[in-house]
């Protein structure tokens, strides 16, 4: 096993072959974007995947089943909740996307106070399985840190980020409308998927309402409203809102879908499977990575990869577990410890919370299609003049719909009954909110060196927990969404808290923070480890806050600039 | 979001909310585990049931979606084992109850024998139901109070033949496609279709 020098099976021969431009960890959102934005500019890149391939189109083995066709109609089975606990305890856990998870008793991790940790393990990783929301931060959301003595400040802004912000939408296809609105800048937009009858009438009682300062409009996503063929996507979506199956058209953005082609037409990319990374292997006198070292997951084999610079884009927790696990001979807490931040400021965004309610009248109105979006009213909270007793804030996403099924009598059974099960009743409404998590120095992951997963490798004990700023911030989010529904005309609102546990936002952010200085933080603002100036951190690990919108763009962003920064640091001979 | 409005109708339509397997008991294993075996009569006696909730019209019925072997399938798989132990102990209750008000079997009732049957059962269900959520709400309060698990006790054994057809029907191939509109590639999205009373949803 890693680590045990008896046990190391360094195989010399694949070594001298495996000598690469770059290493690039992980295949998901960020790895995409760097294995292709790496390619592209020349470099011969490998990239290296702990689990197996998944193949655009050919192996998304349950694209184009219809619901009868899944033995229990998509639900999961008490076999499945057997083997997938922490999956079980919400939606990700179902028959269509069965397989496309990470096994958990293979890959294990502790909990010392409740975390639902919802990896997936292949090429594309969660780029197959993300929601596609797709937002910019603004610039608040850059400055709030430093202004309020938060952790500590973002080492770049809003405009810092903006052209990269442009850069990807560009490429990955983000549909979506302009709203003209500093909460919530606007971007690179593909035309917008359409409102329905009962969404455009409460995003007109609520603009009433609250005279112009709230807003309600389409939920901006990365699936593409019209063909790209110059990027290789032929097809624009076809509203199945199948997605997470993987789309046989290619309408939204994953890495199978967009970056993967990218960086394969270059002839610049290797892809790897079934390598997981263990540690980046460290050069103490240069102060520099050398490359890596990887167990083979089918074989158990040692190899290593040599490169000039390592990408770091494993998935926010999985990164920073190869960085504990590396250079332990200098700092027992791995590289980029010396902060004494590595591991710490675990976020996440909370939600499960909001209300629902039904919009009366336009029953000669229904929907044709499944839009993979839905709607969206940005933060308002804790901006211009507003000021609560909590920092931050948060925005909705939700929809409506007309259901299946009008109301019976009691004891109704029979044609009755069928019929009245097929058609269609009231217009409903419903809105969650996503609120922002603060970075907290005790909200932590470390090693958990009692436990090992399959290949014997000390797993991850989750010490996180949701503190005062986001418990106040919950109540707001619930009450808002009652007092916004029912004052844009709904009818029977009710509120809701289905109950959140850490991690189920699926956004895990922090653990290798980026900051002006080495002594507070893991990451400068190019993303390089400050101990290791040729390793590049780039996915949620490295976010200072959490802003409240969903995370995966400005991943994108991020890469794609580090991305830049590394080959002119190349050119120039710093690297 | 889908499948939970699909759920909601599914409870509109029986008066109970509808629960396969429990999604916050994961893994849980309260109540004795029995082992399941479906004879093939129990599977016509829950096709003969399922096709008098949802009868062929000019469209096909309960029995057409095989929703017997559906129930089985969901029985076995899906439920918690207290949910199946009440299921499977519902069908012999189900041939006596059928026996002592119509004197024979169900397969051998008229339509209006079947009929008579399916409304006693309904109303022994709202019945017991009405008494289970009672309890369950104790049980469920007196769990919360103490920080410990809690499984509701199932429905009526009827309830849950009842909400398994209606799931059973509408996600199969002919409800889908013959009672409701399947359209698996929409190819584009209409926020104001028109729509008129009588006109059916669209499939999942």
């Amino acid at each position: 096993m890693p680590g045990d020098s008896s046990n190391v099976n360094i195989n010399n021969k694949a070594a001298a072959q495996n000598t690469y431009d770059a290493i690039v960890i992980g295949s998901g959102i960020s790895g995409g974007w760097a294995a292709k934005e790496l390619c592209e500019k020349g470099l011969k890149v490998v990239m290296l995947e702990r689990g197996e391939h998944i193949e655009h189109i050919k192996d998304y083995k349950n694209a184009n089943k219809s619901v009868w066709e899944f033995p229990h109609r998509g639900d999961a089975t008490q076999q499945m909740k057997a083997d997938y606990p922490s999956l079980s305890r919400d939606y990700p856990l179902n028959e269509e996307t069965l397989g496309m998870w990470a096994n958990e008793k293979d890959c294990p991790y502790t909990e010392k106070k409740p975390f639902a940790w919802f990896r997936g393990y292949h090429t594309g990783g969660r780029s197959l399985l993300w929601g596609r929301q797709s937002y910019r931060w603004n610039k608040w959301d850059f400055e709030a840190n430093g202004k309020e003595g938060i952790a500590v400040d973002w080492p770049l802004r809003y405009e810092d980020l903006a052209p990269w912000y442009s850069y990807v939408e560009k490429y990955a296809g983000i549909q979506g409308s302009k709203q003209g609105l500093d909460v919530l800048p606007d971007g690179e937009f593909l035309p917008a998927m359409e409102m329905n009858v009962a969404e455009n009438y409460v995003a007109e009682n609520l603009k009433k309402h609250y005279n112009g300062s709230r807003h309600l409009f389409i939920g901006r996503s990365a699936n593409i409203t019209k063909s790209l063929p110059e990027n290789n996507r032929p097809n624009a979506c076809q509203y199945r809102d199948r997605c997470w199956r993987g789309c046989p058209f290619g309408g939204y953005f994953s890495t199978q879908s967009s970056t993967l082609p990218a960086a394969r037409k270059t002839n610049n990319l290797t892809l790897e499977n079934n390598k997981i990374v263990t540690k980046i292997l460290y050069d103490k006198d240069k102060k520099r990575a050398t490359g890596v070292e990887v167990i083979d997951a089918l074989t158990n084999q040692t190899y290593t990869y040599q490169a000039k610079i390592v990408f770091v884009c494993a998935s926010a927790f999985n990164s920073t577990w190869v960085l504990m696990n590396s250079a332990t001979d200098i700092w027992p807490d791995g590289l980029g410890s010396s902060c004494g931040e590595l591991g710490h400021n675990v976020m996440d965004h909370h939600f499960k919370i909001g209300a629902g309610g039904v919009v009366e009248g336009f029953e000669d109105k229904y929907v044709y299609g499944r839009r993979p979006t839905g709607i969206y009213i940005p933060r308002y909270r804790n901006i211009y003049d507003d000021k609560r007793d909590y920092l931050r804030g948060f925005g909705y996403q939700g929809g409506g719909n007309r259901g299946r099924g009008i109301e019976v009598a009691e004891f109704t059974f029979g044609a009755e009954l069928k019929e009245a099960q097929s058609e269609i009743g009231k217009w409903g409404f419903g809105i969650m909110g996503f609120g922002e998590v603060l970075p907290d120095h005790s909200n932590r992951i470390y090693l958990n060196k009692d436990k090992k997963d399959k290949w014997g490798l000390p797993v991850l004990e989750m010490d996180v927990e949701i503190k005062e700023n986001e418990i106040k911030m919950r109540k707001d989010m619930m009450n808002d969404a009652q007092e916004m529904l029912t004052n844009s005309g709904l009818k029977d609102v009710n509120a809701y808290d289905y109950g959140y546990i850490f991690g189920m936002g699926i956004h895990e952010m922090g653990t290798a923070r980026m900051g002006r200085d080495s002594k507070t933080s893991v990451l400068n603002s190019n993303n390089q480890v400050w101990e290791a100036t040729n390793v590049f951190v780039t996915d949620g690990a490295c976010m200072t806050s959490s802003s409240c919108v969903n995370p995966s763009l400005t991943y994108m962003a991020l890469t794609a600039r580090a991305a830049a920064f590394a080959v002119e640091e190349l050119k120039k001979g710093n690297l | 979001m889908e499948r939970r409005e699909l759920l909601k109708f599914i409870t509109a339509a029986t008066g109970v909310a509808f629960v396969v397997g429990d999604s916050m008991l994961s893994g849980c294993n309260t109540g004795a585990d029995i082992s399941v075996t479906f004879s093939d009569a129990d599977l016509a006696l829950l096709d003969e049931i399922g096709e008098v909730i949802i009868p062929t019209t000019t469209t096909p019925g309960a029995k057409a979606a095989e929703v017997g072997k559906f129930m089985k399938t969901m029985v076995t798989d899906c439920y918690t084992p207290i949910q199946r132990e009440s299921f499977m102990a519902g069908i012999p209750q189900l041939k006596d109850a059928c026996s002592q008000l119509n004197k024979k079997e169900f397969a051998a009732c008229s339509a209006d024998e079947k009929k008579a049957f399916l409304l006693s059962l309904e109303k022994a269900a709202k019945e017991f139901n009405a008494k289970n959520d009672e309890s369950n709400n104790v049980a469920r309060d007196k769990a919360n109070a103490a920080g410990t698990a809690f499984e509701a006790a199932p429905p009526h054994y009827y309830t849950q033949i009842k909400q398994l057809t209606l799931y059973g029907y509408f996600t199969s191939e002919p409800g889908c496609t013959k009672q409701l509109r399947d359209k698996p590639i929409p190819g584009s999205y209409d926020g104001a279709l028109p729509y008129k009373i009588g006109d059916h949803a669209f499939s999942e």
